[in-house]
This record gives C-alpha cells, structure tokens and sequence, in this order.
C-alpha cells in the first residue's frame, strides 16, 4: 500500500489556494543582517556569563561574549509531515483541521457559523514584539510573519498506524471534531489509509492487540527500519517533496531497560536492531529509521525513545531529534503555576495532580508500564524551578516537592479530558495558599496545534546554519537534539549533561530571542527606558 | 503623639543582629562596570527598535540604540517606611513580621517550630540567574545579593492611621498570625500606637465611621497636607533617618472626579486644597505631602489618587510615586495565565472572578462606590495581552473579553480571601477549554511581602541616575513614575500617553534587565547556545 497524500485530494478541488509558506511581513532595517543568494545572513554577538561558585555563598561571574554568523535558507521547502499513529484522534483530528483551513470550509455548531482555524498554535496563532510604535507603545507581528515558515495548509500528511481504519472512520472513532465538520471532509478523508506499522506487543498495553490489524510483516526488527526508510522515500518521490518530519503520536510505550551492550552506543544499538533484541521498542526503529535518512524525528509521547545509543546516533548522523511528550494542557499549566510560584518567592510544598479522560490515550495508559512512562515524564517538570531557587530549596527545609500524578481512564468524557490540581505552597510566617484548578480540555484540540507548531519549527531550525564569526570553518548546523522545542514538551531532551529547561516562559523566550537574532535584532528585554527616563 | 518606631524596642532585645542592608555576594567581572567613589557606574547600549505600519499589514522595523550611563549611590542609606494604614491587616502584619525576623523569634504552631521568613517576597525569597557553570548548567543568586538593597530588618515602621488602637490590639483584630507568634510580639507592638490620619467621610465606606477615632484635626486640607509633612520630618529627625518611603495600605477610596480647573493641574490641585475642595481624597492629600518634600508614595489601593494634577506635581518636583493596587492574589495569577493562553495563541473570551473574604478590606468593599474603584482596577489586567495579539482579537472576532469581577463580604472567613475564577476559551475549530480556579489565599501573608518589595525597589531606584553616554549633561533621576514596580501593582500607573504591561513575566523581566544592566550584564536571553549549537 502506498502512502496516500492530501495533495492528491487537494488537486481535484477547485478552491485549492497558493502556497501560503514563506509569506512575510517585517521588514527589518538591521546592518546586521542581510539577504545574500537566497540567504539571510546575520551577526550575533551572544552574551552569557561564567559563574564560578565561591565559598561563603559568594558568585564571581565573568561575563562572556561569542560573535557568532547565522545563515538561514530563506526558501521554505516542499514538506511533507508523516505521523506514528496517523489513524489517533490527533492524526486524524489534525488531517481534518489542514483539510478545513486549506479549503475554507465553514461548518455549523449550534452557535453558529463556524471559520476553520489554527487557533491553539503559536506559530499561527500569536505574535512576537518587534519594537515600539511612534507613541512608544509595544507593536506585535504575527509569530510566523518574521522569518518564511512552512504554513500548515502547504503540509502533505501521511503515516502509519497499527489499525487500518481510513481517515474518515478514525475521525468519527475519535469523536473530537463537530459533526457538520466532518460531515465535510469526511469525502477527503475516506481516501487517506495509514500505512502499516510497527507493533511489539510488550511496548504498549494489551488492550490495544485489538486495535492491530495493519502491520508490517516479518519479525527482523532491521527489516523494518528498512521498511520505514522506504516508506518514507516512497511517500517524499511521489509527493515529490524536498523534506519530510516525522511525528510519533502514537501510543505512549513502555520505558526501554537500558543494557550495557544493547542500546547505550550507537554501534550497539543498530546490532541490537540487527539481532532483533527484545528490548529496542518501535518508535526507537522509527527513529532510527529516521536518523539515518536525515529526517527529523519527534516523540510526542513520553517512553525514553531516545536511548543513549539513539543520541549518539542522531549526534553522527547530525540528524535533527526532538522529544519528549507533547505539553498541553495540565503540564503545560503546570510549568507557568509552577514557576510563578517559586519566581515569586512562595514556596509550592505538594503538588497533586489527577486526570481522568476517556480516548484511546487512556486506555492505553491504564496498564501500569505505560503509566509509568507518563508519570516519570510529567512529574520532572518541576526539577528545574527547585534547583533555581535555594533560598527556598536547600538541605535543611528539604530539597522536593511532594507531587502525585493519577491518571484514569472514565470512557464517558472522550476527549474532553479534566486535570484536577492542588497546588498547595508555604506563605510568609508559616502561612498557606491553596490553589486547585479543575481544567477541562479538549484533548486532541490542544494537542494537534502543537503537531503543527513542532514540524514548522523543526523544518525552519533545520534550514539554520551557523559559524562563529572570524573562523574558517564552514556553516553548520544546530546541534542534533533540537531543544527550541522544548515549549511544546513535556519532558525536554537535552543534550547529554545538560538540565533540560521546562519554564514556559524561559522556553518562549529563547524561540523568541532566537527568531530576534536571525534578523539582526538583540534580545526581547522589556526594559521601556523610553517612558521611564526623561 | 510622636511615631513609634520599632527599634526602640529592638534596641532592648540581645538578639539584635548588626546591619543587614547592602550585603552583596555577586561580583561581576566586567568592563561596563566600575565602582568609583561608592558609585557603581555602568555603560548599557539600550537597544530597541522603531516599527512603521503599511498598508496590507506590513510592518517596517528599524532598530534603535541609545547608549546610556548609569550610576548607583552603593551606600544603602537608614530608610524609614511609613504605612498609612499602619493598623490595618497589612500594617501590623508588616511590623510583626519584621520583629519576628529582626529578633529571630520562633513560634510553634500545631505543624512544630516555625523560623520567621519573608517568603513571598521576591527581593527577599527569589533568586535571579546569572549565567552558567563549568557545565553549562544556570546558576542563580539571590535577588537582594546582586546589588546594594535595603533589608527589611533594618527598616524603621511607622505610619497613621485613622483607629487609635496599638499594634498589639491591631494584630490580635486582624487575626491573621499564629498565637504563639503574637504572644511573643505582643510587647513589642503593644508599644506602637499610629499617628493619627485624616477621614474625608465621603470618600470610603460608611462602615468604616465606627473605626475612626483617631484623626486629624481641623477642616482645612491645606493644613493636612502641612501636618503631614510635619509628622514625616518628625519621624525621620526623631529616628535620625535618611530617606522616607510612604505606602498608603489604608482604605479602598471612591474615585475622584476629574474637574478641570480643580485637579487637572499641579497648580489647580493646589489651590484646590487650599481651598479645602471637596473633591480631594485623603490619599491625595498624603501624595502631595510626600511630592512636595520628595518623599517616595506608592498607593497600593485601587482609588485614583494620582489625578492628572497630582503626576503633573511629581514631575515638576522629580519625586517618586507609583500605583495602584497591591497585586497579591487572583490578579496576580490573571497576569500570568492569560498572559499563557494568548501567547499559546488560545483566546480566552470570558473570564469569571468572584471573591469572598472577611477582613476590614471587604468590609469596606461592601459599599458600591468603593467596589466599583476596585472593580476598575481588576478589570483593566487583560488589557494588554488582548492588544498584543490581533489574530486572535480584532474587528471581525470581536476585541473584548467578557469579563465579570464580584467581591463579597463575609466576616466568617476572615483574612483567608478565596477567589473562584473561570477562564472560558475558544479553542481550534471552535473547541472550548475551561480553567476553573479555586484559589485560598492568606490576604494579609501575600500582601505584606509585596510591601518590603515595593519599598526596597523603590528605595533603590531613588539612589539610580543616568545620563545619554556622550551627553554633557548631569545624571539625572528617573522618570518619577515608577513603573519598575509594576510587577506588585494591580493596575500599574504609567507615564501619561503610554499603556500599562500587565503581563508579569514582562514585568518581572524589566526588572532583572535593569539590574542586570548596573552590573553590566546584558539581558536576559535563555538562548543557551552552549547546548544548543555544537
């Protein structure tokens, strides 16, 4: 079976719009930055600091300052987005959204006439500031306005899943979009089938052998990292398409044991996949599969995908990885409380965090192994707040947060998943402050827009190069493991040896500062010495 | 009656310990930074940038940059804070808290000891990055370590107040402190009796006529405004201080009419006291005793105190005011969350807040024209971030969100305020999310720390100058409205033709940038490059 394009569908409809990637409506007078034969080049000088830690609670800190050339591609290629689990309620929700906004298809609810949108999405949906207007007052473009960006309705989507369900049934199965909706693209949809996949019954809960009707045959594991580069290139020549990114959304795993000899190298790790090891899990094949084609690879679910062999491999390859789980609701909200608190010098002591929700993510993640991927993935956020801040946290008033993540599978809600958190914290003078939040998402809702967000910026990282100013060596690119992303995910993979990031703030910041330096501007400082001196 | 000061008390106790104000542990390496005759001078290119709109919503962004010098008085000078108020929840709460850590009093509450703290205060208890260690990795200081500050402990308390009792009876009324914490204050507070205040009946809530028994005499408000005056250089000279912060803590006021010819200038306003106009409020009365003797005020309730003709005085006399409203509680987190949804591109379209609490606060807010100040204050939060994004708020999908505040009183929960509220939002394809928030807050813990703050940065900022770097000029003052401290101020007072941030990530960044700069370090980027490139 061939992988089944929107491109085809979108070429027999009339109301096909122009390419929309690549538009841009700032233009920055920068001497910094300049277009050069389809490049823009800047100049950065990058400031830091060294801090050295001195007995007596001391700092000496030395500032630091790198000049460094950026060189961005300023053509947005043809791409193509293949999803793990493209049949799940975010494939075939997300499918359904580029199909709505690619054709301006409208829709009735019982409110109302309702316009197809990308709302939830930053890349489509917010704004960056740029400077100041005339009076002095702050002026915001549209995030994806700055720099070309790949748009969503120019994405070819294709993919695999282990259920062979076409993409109009898995939307009706998944119950997120309105009927009217549905009722509409359901014609497009029907032609999309997934292409079969990697199922390793021990990786995901039993309860989804029910599910696995659309496999890949054989039990050579190395067969089938074959299998899924030739998907790929399949899917890239008929589309004829320049890149593809691949997505895993599907079911979350089981954690992978890590074993000396099996996954710790990259030399292991592929001889493991050779001998067929027990413990290499299918979306470690898919990313394998990816690193060696160049193809970029996300894990939007939270299992360690990424084992020390499979880092280092994407570190040979210099193969763009990002991951893990995507960050979108309780998380998410969690890593703004959270960091408010502690920023603001009130001390969170527990945090307790129950959801219930009702779609297949659910159920897959009523079996204990699985949860527990979740639960390691979601309860890390906070790490990074504790170590900020030792006035709070130190030895003697204790290093932790107690922190409890429940998670339950109601049929019932669907979708509509509910977060409940208490997030209880000491005040001054042995006070207490109690804030519960009771969140009711629409799961997929959130979680699609992030899909899109992670392949514009994962394609646009991917056509950054930079060198440091002066030296000889050519322009090259980011480091493989793409922690930009990090916004839209859980649980930040970071370069080996460094803490991961998960203030949302902190994350949007560097997105922001990072887009800033390309053209020439320096970084976002809020200061307005404008209204506050003379 | 003379002002009576704490460390009078202090004095009699062994356990007073020396000085803590000025203590530093950071020192910075940098050649933009050098100390020279107890000034800390500093160079900081302020780099920001100019945008044109065009047509088809274009935008042309010209970078700008100024070069500025600034210099810092590093000697932190003996700093008296005056609360008017002072009986109030916030007022004895401050004064308890302060003895309790000057002394370091332990109390036992039914949980075992408890040390006294400043937790909740963000110069006291939060920390500032400032760069990485050997191993890339963030390394924070102490907010309060970075620079030369003021230390709560070293802060001599006084203030007015409109009921006569001491501070002993005022905190056992206020009910907010542990027993055991009161019992060992008692002696020291029971010695603090408030100046008596002045009591304009029209301007707060009938309800409040039983508590006032200690005022002013006399009707003519130019005499208020003199007597004032008096009771501040009386309490400096008594108290041999240098510097004199005054924070009104007192009563929600109605808001003050706006009349040309009465308080539409520096000079209407004058005369208008002089002739005891009816429209002139207590807190403006006290605002133009401090602007006249270059005082710094900070009106931490909702009221409009600073009438056009007040901030036009404050220029004139280049003294610091700032306002309004103490962010403690439900604005403070609706700083942070809307701020969240917009710049994940969801749009909120109804957020719901309702509150209860028991303290004099409420009480006073029973009465309509007192709520609707606050009312206003609360409402204007959203403002921002609704004009920061144009996708998502704009003349077709409309610019508002709906946005309800109720406030009421029941004396049963005393100082714990719950505040309930519900964020509705549009998500793509017209899905919903709903955050329900339940937040029990200890009114009078959360505020109190936001008083040290906001007389510690203001303190602070009054020893700041600065001049154009090439400029013959001398260093000047900043501008008197101080909207550094915006980040503890509900609906924060600008410079006349700009618009308020309320985002308090925005605010807080302002600040550490600005700290940052004096010691010259550039601002705050997150970029990481050390990670993130090769």
């Amino acid at each position: 079976m061939s992988p089944h394009a929107l491109d085809e569908v979108a070429s027999s409809s009339v109301e096909v719009p122009g390419v929309l990637s690549g538009y841009t409506s700032v233009k920055v007078f920068s001497d910094r930055a300049k277009v050069e034969d389809g490049f823009l080049v800047s100049d950065y000088a990058y400031e830091n600091a060294v801090v050295k830690r001195v007995p007596g609670g001391k700092y000496e800190v030395t500032p630091t300052s790198v000049d460094y050339q950026f060189k961005l591609d300023l053509k947005v290629p043809k791409t193509g987005l293949m999803m793990v689990g493209l049949g799940g309620n975010n494939g075939s929700t997300l499918t359904a959204t580029i199909l709505a906004n690619r054709y301006g298809i409208n829709f009735r609810t019982k409110q109302g006439l309702q316009e197809p949108n990308y709302y939830g999405s930053v890349t489509q949906a917010s704004t960056l500031k740029l400077g100041v207007d005339e009076d002095g007052n702050d002026v915001y473009a549209p995030f994806n306005q700055v720099l070309p960006m790949l748009h969503p309705n120019d994405i070819v989507i294709g993919g695999w899943d282990i259920n062979s369900a076409n993409l109009a049934d898995a939307m009706a199965r998944s119950k997120v979009l309105d009927y009217d909706l549905q009722r509409q693209v359901a014609k497009y949809m029907a032609q999309i089938r997934p292409l079969p996949s990697i199922y390793y019954p021990d990786f995901i809960a039993a309860n989804q052998s029910e599910r696995a009707d659309n496999l890949i045959d054989g039990d050579s594991k190395w067969d089938h990292v074959q299998r899924i580069r030739q998907d790929i290139q399949e899917f890239k020549a008929k589309n004829e398409l320049e890149k593809v990114i691949v997505v895993w959304t599907a079911n979350t795993e089981r954690y992978a044991d890590i074993l000396t000899g099996v996954n710790d190298t990259a030399d292991n790790l592929i001889n493991s996949i050779k001998a067929s090891h027990d413990e290499v899990a299918p979306s470690t094949i898919f990313a394998v599969a990816c690193i060696l084609d160049g193809v970029p690879f996300i894990n939007g679910s939270p299992q360690n995908t990424f084992v020390p062999g499979c880092i280092e491999l994407a570190e040979k390859h210099k193969s763009f990885i990002g991951g893990d789980d995507f960050k979108s609701g309780q998380t998410k909200l969690k890593s703004v409380l959270a960091q408010f608190l502690v920023d603001a010098g009130i001390r969170p002591l527990s945090i307790a965090s129950y959801n219930h929700l009702g779609n297949n993510d659910g159920y897959n993640l009523s079996a204990p192994k699985q949860f527990r991927s979740k639960e390691i993935s979601k309860k890390s956020v906070v790490d990074d707040m504790i170590a900020s801040n030792h006035i709070l946290y130190n030895q003697e008033k204790g290093n932790t947060i107690d922190h409890c993540i429940v998670i339950k599978y109601l049929p019932a809600v669907g979708d509509s998943k509910v977060a409940m958190d208490e997030y209880y914290s000491e005040l001054m003078m042995g006070g207490h402050n109690t804030i519960s939040i009771h969140n009711v998402c629409e799961d997929s809702l959130l979680a699609s827009p992030l899909i899109i967000d992670l392949t514009v910026i994962a394609e646009f990282f991917s056509r950054v190069t930079y060198k440091k100013t002066g030296s000889e060596d050519d322009f090259e690119k980011f480091y493989p493991v793409l922690s930009v992303l990090s916004y839209w995910l859980k649980a930040p993979l970071a370069r080996p040896g460094c803490e991961p990031i998960n203030g949302l703030n902190k994350q949007r910041a560097a997105l922001e500062n990072l887009l800033r330096a390309f053209v020439g501007l320096g970084p976002q400082n809020e200061l307005k010495l404008e209204e506050r001196l003379w | 009656m003379s002002p009576h000061l704490l460390q009078e008390q202090a004095s009699a106790s062994s356990e007073v310990s020396g000085v803590l104000s000025g203590y530093t542990s950071v020192h910075v390496f940098s050649n933009r930074a050098k100390v020279e005759d107890g000034y800390l001078t500093s160079v900081y290119s302020y780099e920001n940038a100019t945008v044109k709109r065009l047509a088809g919503g274009k935008y042309e962004v010209t970078p700008t940059t100024v070069d500025y010098q600034f210099k810092l008085d590093l000697n932190v000078p003996k700093t008296g804070l005056m609360l008017v108020g002072l009986g109030g929840n916030n007022g004895s709460t401050l004064a308890a808290t302060i003895f309790a850590n000057r002394l370091g009093i332990q109390f036992r509450t039914k949980d075992g000891p408890q040390n006294a703290n400043y937790y909740g205060s963000v110069t006291q208890s939060s920390t500032l990055k400032l760069g990485v260690d050997e191993n890339g990795n963030d390394v924070y200081a102490p907010f309060n370590e970075i620079l030369p500050m003021l230390h709560p402990n070293d802060i001599i308390i006084g203030g007015w107040d409109i009921n006569s009792s001491n501070l002993a009876d005022a905190m056992t009324r206020s009910k907010v402190l542990d027993f055991d914490l009161q019992r060992q204050v008692a002696k020291y507070m029971a010695n603090i009796n408030p100046l008596p205040s002045i009591y304009y009946p029209d301007f707060i809530a009938a309800n409040q006529s039983d508590r006032a028994d200690n005022l002013i005499e006399g009707d003519s408000k130019w005499d208020h405004v003199e007597r004032i005056r008096q009771d501040i250089q009386k309490f400096k000279t008594t108290n041999e201080l240098d510097k004199i912060i005054v924070i009104w803590t007192a009563n929600t006021e109605r808001y003050s009419h706006i009349i040309p010819g009465v308080n539409d200038t520096s000079e209407n306003l004058v005369k208008s006291i002089k002739s005891s106009h009816s429209e002139i409020a207590p807190s403006t009365i006290f605002a133009v005793a401090c602007i006249l003797d270059g005082v710094p005020f900070i009106n931490g309730s909702p009221q409009n105190t600073f009438v056009p003709g007040c901030i036009e005085l404050a220029e004139k006399k280049n003294s610091f005011i700032g306002g309004d409203d103490f962010k403690s509680g439900q604005t403070k987190i609706k700083s942070v969350l809307a701020q969240f949804l917009v710049d994940a591109g969801i749009r909120p379209v109804s957020i719901a807040s309702y509150n209860h609490l028991g303290n004099n606060d409420g009480f006073n807010l029973s009465a309509p024209q007192q709520f609707r100040s606050k009312e206003i204050s609360k409402k204007s939060v959203v403002d921002d971030m609704i004009s920061s994004n144009h996708i998502l708020y704009n003349d077709q999908k409309g610019k508002t969100i709906d946005h309800c505040i109720v406030i009421k009183y029941l004396p049963a929960v005393g100082d714990a305020k719950v505040a309930m509220d519900e964020y509705y939002s549009e998500l793509m394809l017209g899905g919903h999310n709903t955050i329900s928030i339940h937040n029990v807050c200890e009114d009078s813990l959360l505020a109190t720390p936001l008083i040290i703050d906001l007389a510690i940065i203001a303190e602070f900022f009054s020893r700041v100058t600065y001049k154009k770097q090439d400029s013959g000029d001398e260093f000047a003052q900043f501008y008197p409205v101080l909207s550094v401290l915006s980040y503890w101020l509900k609906a924060p007072l600008t410079r006349p033709g700009f618009e308020p941030v309320n985002g308090l990530n925005k605010q807080r960044t302002a600040l550490e940038n600005l700290l940052r700069a004096l010691v010259g370090l550039g601002p705050q980027n997150e970029l990481r490059l050390e990670e993130r490139l090769w």
